[in-house]
């Protein structure tokens, strides 16, 4: 007699605790197993492309750095969409925001490149961080004043957003000897966040630190911190106990935009040193990524970021190897993401193969 | 009654517990066809758990479940299904933006494609065979709680279930409600289904059921057939282990000032609506549930704004009143829906205490959540909360316990205004006087608006009750008025005169 082994699904009755990390780790085992399989479709040899990413992102010292040098915008990003998703408040727009800090930053460096840089510094990092800030502001404000979805509206500001920094690339900013390239001029040594000691990491790294504990800290032990928990947590009860939703809403988008300005900031003054449409990589895309990936948790949204970032290392070392298409690294993210999200279901579930005689 | 079929479920010595503590204990029971089997007990017995185990949710440490004399370790949620086993849960799980039919038919494998019209055809006559009125195309979140249960129990009949569980289903009933309900329950036990209904109404749970089970910490304590019960004083004293009083002591209170005035308030559905309500007294609103109870105690609570007329709250007007918000000393509102408005299922006990005190803990921008968890332990342990670890997730903790956070947190507001709707919906006796005694203490310094189903509640808690129907205040008489009372059925059916 044959023996039938069938699956029953359950609800958890404890929470899984660590046994989440190991979800984690499987669905992205899984999504390089699938990326694996499309470098075999493409006659590739799988392992050994494999082995390069993980090479190319994390086997050297200069693999290292790099990866810390991409995950410093990703982290920030990923906390301000992060602090948005909280509130089920839905911004996919750091890229946008991102692009407005750059051309926030761009501006003071520009146009007082003899300020010290103990002013033009500051003076960079407020403009980027009110230009992104005010970016998200918009969807903010429409979606509490109009009720439009926030979604449709982050994302359609990211394109108008990333048209304005081209725009001021090839137009009014363009340096006027770049042989034709949209570019703006290199900005003065005054405008360049500097590196630590001998290291190509530059001081942002303290940016993310200090933002992820304040981040840490508003969220614990503030009134408005809890306010936005329980409001996430279940808006019908908000609207009960008299939280101020609207109030968060546009903070969150503030906020994340703000962080995402300082990230866009940071990238045009310690990594290209002006402003160029070059500088949108897609930062603010994989930000989502890695604020599910952490579910939204300061700390481990560094941990994420610095993976992600370590990935899109990686795939460059990849595509330099093997000539493997750009897309390549886009796709596996996704499959990451959506692996991830489908795992989600065994943090409340438990399957089980029981026989029935 | 003679020799009792053969039983559709056996469970035979079914054990389950949750960490250190068993939630059931070698559990023996039978349901048998054409019977309605009461499963008695207080909050925290055991009678959900041993409902999740039939059901398939939960899967029992111990023991077995036989069915049609087949034995199973476990079910799950297929087997259980597959063997005519159907839960009308006291949460509803309906989908709120789909229609009544559509409600039903989800999930259901059907061999043709139907068509809207003919699923609400199939619906509505089913409907009117068991007399469980309800329109198959309104949409879920436009009904009352005491429709969608008859759409749970619509689900159930169209899939042809062979075992009904009733899970408190009288909780958000009104008494005409009740009595359809109860006569649904006959017809379905008469054409040989089994029927389980949890309770801890004892005077239901004897006018309904053919046998009664007895459940106290987990373990059946008691079972015997409806007829072999002397007394509902015997009977909760099985239930609860020592003598409880079903009646409480109200102390005369001399009404004060108004608190809340209510002038020819009218919307699309309340009709000039006007009472006023001091503070000293327990106004009772009764009435059949979608009667405007829900609109009313929308806007009185802020959540809703009035249409045409007036509502003074404390002395100010509505828009005043609810831009200042004062956290202590004014309005607390117990709502019905305890689980998904006045908690976050996915939050600590110390979080969901926050919900509406959080300024009394704040120091600027600072929340002290320390001395808040302190304050929060302190009610928890006072009002009896299990489990009463505030860390604790407000999603673990049963029905009745939740409803005791909330009593305890709106109550350390100390208000001056309470709106309570169906505060004792789903408590066991014990629990049930002790909000009832709350209130009535509760009543010395603040004017309490009671909007319950609860005839009885009614009656023994208020000083003026007010009956509502189709929108409008029907009658509104003092609770020691004898021939208004004994006609509180006719009132609420919409029989005036």
């Amino acid at each position: 007699m044959i023996e039938m082994r069938y699956p029953t699904v359950s609800r958890r009755t404890a929470p899984l605790g660590w046994g989440s990390m190991m979800v984690v780790a499987g669905a992205i085992a899984l999504s390089l197993a699938a990326g694996a399989a499309m470098l075999a479709a493409h006659g590739k040899a799988p392992l050994t492309g494999i082995w390069l990413l993980f090479y190319g992102g994390f086997g050297s010292g200069w693999a290292l750095e790099d990866s810390l040098l991409k995950a410093i915008p990703i982290f920030l990003c990923s906390l301000g969409v992060g602090l948005a998703f909280r509130l089920q408040v839905w911004n996919i727009g750091a890229e946008g925001q991102f692009a407005l800090g750059a051309v926030g930053a761009a501006w003071p460096a520009l146009t007082f490149p003899q300020l010290p840089a103990i002013l033009l510094i500051p003076a960079m990092m407020a403009a980027a961080m009110i230009a992104g800030g005010l970016w998200g502001m918009i969807p903010g404000l429409l979606k509490t004043r109009l009720q439009v979805n926030e979604i449709i509206i982050t994302l359609m500001l990211n394109y108008i957003g990333i048209l304005l920094l081209d725009y001021l690339c090839y137009g009014p900013w363009k340096d006027p000897v770049s042989f034709g390239f949209p570019m703006s001029p290199t900005f003065s040594p005054h405008a360049v966040v500097g590196t630590i000691g001998s290291s190509r990491i530059h001081w942002g790294l303290f940016f993310c630190i200090g933002f992820g504990v304040a981040m840490w800290i508003f969220l614990r032990f503030t009134r408005l911190g809890y306010e936005l928990r329980a409001s996430g947590e279940n808006p019908l009860a908000a609207h009960y106990a008299g939280l101020p939703y609207r109030r968060l809403v546009v903070m969150v988008m503030v906020v994340g935009g703000g962080l995402a300005g300082c990230a866009g900031f940071l990238e045009a003054s310690a990594n290209i040193n002006r402003l160029q449409p070059s500088i949108m990589v897609g930062y603010g895309y994989t930000a989502i990524i890695v604020a599910w990936l952490a579910r939204l948790n300061p700390l481990q949204i560094a941990v994420a970021a610095y993976l992600l970032a370590g990935l899109r290392v990686g795939v460059e070392n990849l595509q330099l190897d093997l000539q493997v298409p750009a897309a390549f690294g886009g796709i596996v993210e996704g499959l990451i993401l959506l692996s991830v999200l489908a795992g989600g279901f065994f943090n409340h579930y438990r399957l089980r193969f029981r026989s029935r005689s | 009654m003679n020799s009792p079929p053969e039983a559709i479920i056996r469970l035979e010595g079914i054990s389950k517990s949750f960490g250190s503590i068993f939630a059931n204990r070698d559990i023996t029971l039978d349901i048998r066809p054409g019977r309605i089997k009461a499963l008695l007990g207080e909050n925290g017995a055991g009678k959900s758990t041993l409902m999740s185990i039939l059901s398939g949710r939960l899967r029992p440490d111990e023991g077995r479940i036989r069915i049609d004399g087949v034995p199973f370790a476990a079910l799950s949620t297929r087997q259980s299904i597959d063997a005519g086993i159907g839960m009308v849960h006291q949460n509803f799980m309906l989908v709120e933006a789909m229609t009544v039919a559509e409600n039903i038919y989800l999930g259901l494998r059907h061999r043709r494609v139907l068509s809207r019209a003919q699923m609400a055809e199939r619906v509505r006559s089913l409907a009117e065979q068991y007399g469980l009125y309800v329109d198959p195309e309104a949409r879920i979140d436009s009904l009352s709680m005491g429709e969608r249960q008859r759409v749970e129990i619509l689900k159930l009949l169209i899939r042809e279930s062979r075992v009904l569980i009733f899970d408190e289903p009288t909780a958000v009933l009104t008494p005409q409600e009740i009595d359809q309900l109860v006569s649904a329950m006959r017809q379905m036990a008469a054409q040989g289904k089994a029927i389980v209904f949890i309770s801890h109404k004892l005077g239901e749970v004897m006018t309904i059921a053919d046998e009664i089970a007895i459940l106290r910490k987990g373990a059946v304590v008691a079972e015997m057939p409806a007829a072999a019960v002397q007394s509902t004083a015997a009977l909760a004293r099985r239930m609860v282990g020592r003598e409880v009083l079903l009646r409480v002591e109200k102390p005369a209170v001399e009404p004060k000032q108004v608190v809340l005035r209510i002038e020819t308030l009218s919307d699309e559905v309340l009709d000039r609506i006007s009472f006023s309500l001091r503070q000293g007294e327990i106004l009772s609103l009764v009435g059949v549930a979608g009667n405007g109870q829900k609109r009313l105690v929308e806007i009185v609570c802020g959540l809703r704004a009035p249409g045409a007329g007036k509502v003074t709250l404390l002395g100010r007007d509505w828009g005043a009143f609810f831009a200042a918000r004062r956290w202590e000393g004014a309005l607390s509102y117990i709502p019905e829906d305890r689980q998904r408005l006045a908690t976050c299922a996915n939050l600590d006990l110390t979080d969901n205490f926050l919900l509406t005190t959080r300024e009394g803990f704040c120091r600027g921008p600072w929340l002290d959540r320390t001395e808040a968890a302190a304050k929060a332990a302190e009610l928890v342990r006072q009002f009896r909360v299990h489990p009463s670890d505030p860390d604790t997730r407000a999603r673990q903790l049963s029905g009745g316990n939740l409803q005791k956070l909330v009593l305890a947190r709106e109550f350390f507001r100390r208000p001056r205004l309470i709106v309570a709707e169906q505060p004792t919906q789903g408590l066991d006796i014990g629990a049930t006087e002790e909000v009832w005694s709350i209130l009535l203490k509760a009543r010395e310094r603040a004017g309490i608006l009671l909007v319950t189903g609860d005839v009885q509640e009614a009656v023994t808690l208020s000083d003026r009750i007010a009956v509502i129907y189709g929108g409008r205040i029907v009658d509104l008489f003092s609770a020691e008025d004898e021939s208004h009372l004994s006609r509180i059925g006719a009132l609420m059916a919409g029989i005036s005169g």
